[in-house]
């Protein structure tokens, strides 16, 4: 037993050490600073300076416009993506040959650097010399500066989210309708159900784990949104791009006023945990109920 | 199957194995070719003078024209010294993040820096900079004056940080031929330029006026010049916001306005815009436009009246990109001796024709150069009466706030009146 | 008949393919033009390789392939050592390890956690470690990122293996440790293979942590080199971008290619669990 216990603390010790130092030191450090006027450039010392780092940050119009940028970026992004990519999995899902080879080709997006995504949308995208702008010139319209317009600019990175995101929300739902018994179909056609019915009573409920978890995994992806917004708009037009992570990166790495930015972090940290709350609940329940089965 | 997946297994792993050598003798060919780091950490300070003295300076500079021109260069001095120069050319914004990252570092990523004029102060007083005086690095009076002035600290008086490199002065840029085409000679007060913009967009449908409206730097430097012109000023003497006032709402209006018959653009479209006809005016830096051999636009000091009849204020904003030592650099010497190299008259004749914007007085004025770049007699009086932005360390910081109050004006979620009491409030809180 | 109603569906699949392709090969023929915007035309004309070769002659493109490589291959061997011992632990009914709630809440939240709260922190922790001028920051935030994952996904992996077997080996004398490394991690080489290729892309693409960490050019990673060549310039060249951009797809191309399976098997993982 004791040579158990020891193997167990051999196996788990590197991680808790890799957790601890990369983890719990940079969150305790990222508190105590929220509570100072830290500005990394300052030849003078940190000055405790309590809450007013969290008052500035509630009472800055720009950081409560990024969260309600956020906040819509995401609902807009995650139901837009899962219905998309429902509806792409229910027809691929009825295909009978090549949807092997549909599947990898159309995932593509999904599996490249969101740095090199934003590159790609930035030149197709450009007002001149877009390619997009040149399509629509052949139907008489535009052009439009799409990331410089204050109409336009957020719905363009959200379009680009969409592009990318889609395919994934795509595979994992349509590896879900694959694990529905074929068997619930036939029977359903023999009671005579129709199309809408079997999908609304027999696809759906069988798929809503899956539907969940996608849910929940482009949650937590697209509130952190950074890459596409800190290259392609940095955060204009008029902030109507600036993402809560384009707002902390900002004001503590580009102006480096770190004991601000740990402030807006923390509270950030607040945001997030409570949507993950259910993430985290769900993720060790399906654990245990796994442990029990 | 899962024999497969063994011998797949095995061969990341022996391929990670490969990489992982790959890299160490890569690290080890560093110490004289890719990166001074890798060697430094590697290696102890000692160790780390000894590699340094093989010489291997790391530039970070603005990327661009100003790194083609040094590229062009940096041979003559690599081979004099037995050095290699390194420069990493990197995008303003870019470059300011990471050499203020980089300065409480022990042994710094970069042994010279460029830094746009108005973070000079910041810099300053973060003690980024070496003291070039202590480098045996002399300002000489060849400098334009106006240029030097930026480089020392306090501004103009105190000690020497920062050489000129590059003297960069805000035009009014303009296509001639459009221009002609409708008549109009160069507007010499803003009022001129938003009758022709009008002109321009009514008649032809074409572009009247580029705006370079991003948030952040660009929108603040695109506006200042017409703000100047109306009579404004960011600060009274006692560091006391003034954008909220009759000049900086009229400047706004017309900026509105000159958007309403123009476009927003980026550099890239600007630059294409007005050179191929497409637009008629716009602010711009020489070295935009030096680079392309087809842009035909000219350049014009910017309008420095704000009516016809107007009072005239110096308009021509200063933008010239500084280069000092960095105080944690592990190889001053040798580093000063290529500031004095690449600021030297000779070296920056040879950069003219790579796209280099000179600062010094002689070059200006070289007879061969001259008849040349007809541009020339126009940059140095622009240089000679330009105007710097406020030297304090919080500018960058003033700038973001202005810069996201005028992109909401122009955006139209807020008024104008409401956009520039926002910012002189947000101003004034960062100046406390 | 039949093929007439089936026709909408196939003009829907082929839009759809279009749409998830297009951006990919536009940014090819980007790459392969000389000069793309004198005359816009979806089908490329005289293809040209200069652009491909300049990023390698001019802009120096193998070292950030290279540091991309080192980075995202250390780092994954040191997580895939630490994180497989630990999933193993947390994973296996026969261990009782008294905080494993603690430690999964702990690094789930790691997962949900937005990265810029750790990433300013850790780099002036570094800093004052002394660390900046190495890979190892950089290198320690990859592990960052992907340990939750890999953790988290290979537990499921564990404990899917048979009790039994385990059993058996440990009545034949085997120590704890040849139980692990013999007998149960040859049974759960699928799921190795799976989150190995997920942990390999995450990392190569990774780019907040890479634009806050990375200062010396001798250290840049291909994503952070590839915003720098688009935005270093005055006037951008988009031919040298486009080229870089589609370099930087390749190894993610050719694992959607070739281990197309794995990868499959990776991502759906948790949508099959259930």
């Amino acid at each position: 037993m004791q040579s158990k216990r020891r193997f167990q603390w051999a196996m788990l010790t590197p991680v808790i050490l890799l957790l601890i130092g990369l983890t719990v030191f940079p969150v305790v450090y990222t508190i105590s600073n929220s509570f100072t006027d830290y500005y990394y450039l300052a030849s003078d010392g940190k000055k405790f300076i309590g809450l007013d780092n969290y008052v500035k940050v509630v009472q800055d119009e720009v950081f409560r416009q990024a969260v309600w940028n956020t906040v819509k970026f995401m609902l807009l992004a995650v139901s837009l993506e899962t219905a998309l990519g429902l509806a792409i999995a229910v027809l691929i899902d009825s295909l009978k040959k090549g949807a092997k080879f549909l599947r990898v080709s159309l995932l593509i997006p999904s599996l490249l650097p969101p740095v090199t995504v934003a590159l790609i949308w930035q030149m197709m995208l450009s007002n001149h010399n877009g390619i997009i702008n040149h399509m629509l010139a052949w139907f008489g319209a535009g052009p439009f500066n799409f990331l410089m317009d204050i109409h336009i600019a957020f719905n363009a990175i959200l379009f680009i989210d969409i592009w990318q995101w889609t395919p994934f929300a795509f595979l994992l739902l349509y590896a879900g309708l694959q694990a529905v018994p074929r068997s619930q179909y036939e029977a359903a056609k023999v009671d005579g159900a129709g199309k809408l019915r079997i999908f609304t009573h027999i696809t759906l409920p069988n798929i809503m784990p899956t539907l969940l978890l996608v849910i929940l995994l482009r949650t937590i992806d697209t509130f952190r949104l950074f890459d596409k917004v800190n290259i392609l708009t940095g955060g204009g037009p008029a902030n109507s791009t600036t993402t809560i992570t384009q707002y902390i990166y900002r004001h503590g790495v580009y102006n480096l006023q770190i004991g601000y930015g740990a402030a807006a972090s923390i509270i950030m940290v607040a945001l997030v945990l409570v949507f993950s709350v259910i993430y985290i609940k769900r993720s060790l329940g399906g654990n245990e109920h796994e442990m029990r089965r | 199957m899962r024999k497969r997946i063994v011998i797949m297994l095995s061969l990341t792993l022996a391929a990670s194995i490969f990489t992982g050598c790959q890299s160490n003798t890569q690290s080890g060919a560093q110490s004289n070719g890719q990166s001074t780091n890798q060697t430094n950490s590697e290696s102890n300070s000692s160790a780390n003078n000894q590699s340094k003295s093989e010489g291997k300076l790391v530039v970070a500079a603005r990327g661009g024209s100003h790194v083609a021109a040094m590229e062009a260069v940096k041979a003559e001095f690599e081979q004099a010294h037995h050095a290699k120069i390194e420069i990493i050319g990197l995008e303003a914004a870019d470059l300011k993040q990471k050499i203020s990252l980089d300065a409480k570092n022990k042994n710094g990523a970069y042994d010279l820096i460029m830094a746009d004029d108005p973070w000079m102060p910041e810099f300053s007083e973060a003690g980024i900079f070496a003291n070039l005086s202590e480098l045996g690095v002399e300002a000489d009076a060849d400098f334009e004056e106006s240029s030097l002035a930026l480089g020392k600290h306090p501004y103009g008086t105190g000690d020497l940080y920062a050489l000129p490199f590059s003297g960069n002065v805000q035009l009014f840029f303009y296509n001639k031929q459009l221009l002609d085409s409708y008549s109009e000679e160069v507007p010499q007060s803003w009022e001129e330029v938003l009758e022709i913009a009008n002109k321009v967009h009514a008649e032809g449908g074409l572009t009247g006026y580029v705006i370079r409206g991003q948030q952040g730097n660009p929108i603040v430097s695109d506006f200042l010049p017409i703000f100047w012109a109306y009579g404004g000023q960011v600060f009274d003497e006692n560091w006391s916001a003034q954008v909220d006032s009759e000049a900086g709402r009229q400047a706004l209006d017309t900026y509105s306005k000159l958007l309403a018959v123009g476009a927003n653009y980026e550099t890239t479209d600007i630059v294409s815009s007005v050179s191929e006809g497409r637009a008629a005016m716009a602010l711009g830096w020489p070295s935009w436009f030096i680079t392309g051999e087809t842009a035909s636009a000219e350049y014009a000091p910017i309008p420095s009246k704000a009516t016809a009849d107007g009072q005239a204020a110096s308009t021509g904003m200063i933008g010239n990109w500084m280069m000092g030592v960095t105080a944690n650099s592990q190889n001053q010497e040798l580093a000063a001796d290529f500031l004095s190299f690449i600021t030297s008259s000779e070296t920056q004749k040879k950069m003219v024709e790579h796209g280099g914007v000179p600062t010094r007085k002689s070059v200006y004025l070289d007879s061969e150069l001259a008849a040349k770049y007809k541009h020339f007699p126009v940059q140095l009086e622009a240089l000679q009466n330009s105007v710097a932005r406020p030297r304090t360390a919080k500018w960058s910081r003033v700038e973001e706030a202005l810069g996201v109050e005028l992109s909401a004006a122009i955006a139209g979620t807020k008024s104008i009146e409401a956009a520039l009491a926002d910012a002189n409030e947000a101003i004034n809180q960062i100046m406390q | 008949m039949n093929r007439l109603k089936a026709t909408p569906k196939y003009v829907g699949l082929i839009a759809v393919v279009i749409w998830a392709l297009f951006p990919v090969y536009w940014m090819l023929v980007i790459a392969t033009q000389r000069d793309v915007f004198s005359e816009v035309s979806i089908l490329p004309r005289a293809i040209t390789l200069e652009h491909v070769i300049s990023i390698f002659t001019k802009e120096n493109y193998i070292l950030p392939l290279i540091n991309s490589f080192t980075v995202t291959v250390a780092s994954l061997l040191i997580v895939l050592v630490f994180g497989l011992s630990c999933a193993y632990v947390l994973g296996r009914r026969t261990f009782r390890v008294g905080f494993k709630k603690t430690l999964l809440i702990w690094i789930l939240l790691v997962r949900v956690l937005p990265p810029i709260t750790f990433a300013l922190p850790l780099y002036i922790l570094m800093n004052d470690a002394g660390l900046l001028n190495t890979k190892i920051p950089i290198i320690l935030a990859h592990i960052l990122v992907n340990l939750p994952l890999v953790i988290w996904f290979m537990m499921a992996f564990f404990y899917s293996v048979p009790e039994e077997i385990e059993e058996s080996a440990r009545i034949d004398g085997a120590s704890e440790f040849a139980i692990y490394s013999k007998v149960v991690l040859p049974l759960v080489l699928p799921g190795i293979a799976a989150i190995t290729i997920l942990s390999f892309m995450a990392s190569w693409n990774e780019y907040l942590y890479s634009v806050i960490f990375i200062q010396s050019p001798g250290q840049f990673t291909i994503p952070l080199k590839l915003a720098t060549l688009n935005s270093e310039q005055e006037l951008t060249e988009w031919g040298k971008v486009a080229s870089g951009g589609f370099i930087s797809m390749i190894p993610v191309l050719l694992t959607a290619i070739f281990m197309q399976k794995h990868l499959m098997n990776g991502l759906t993982a948790g949508a099959v669990k259930e």
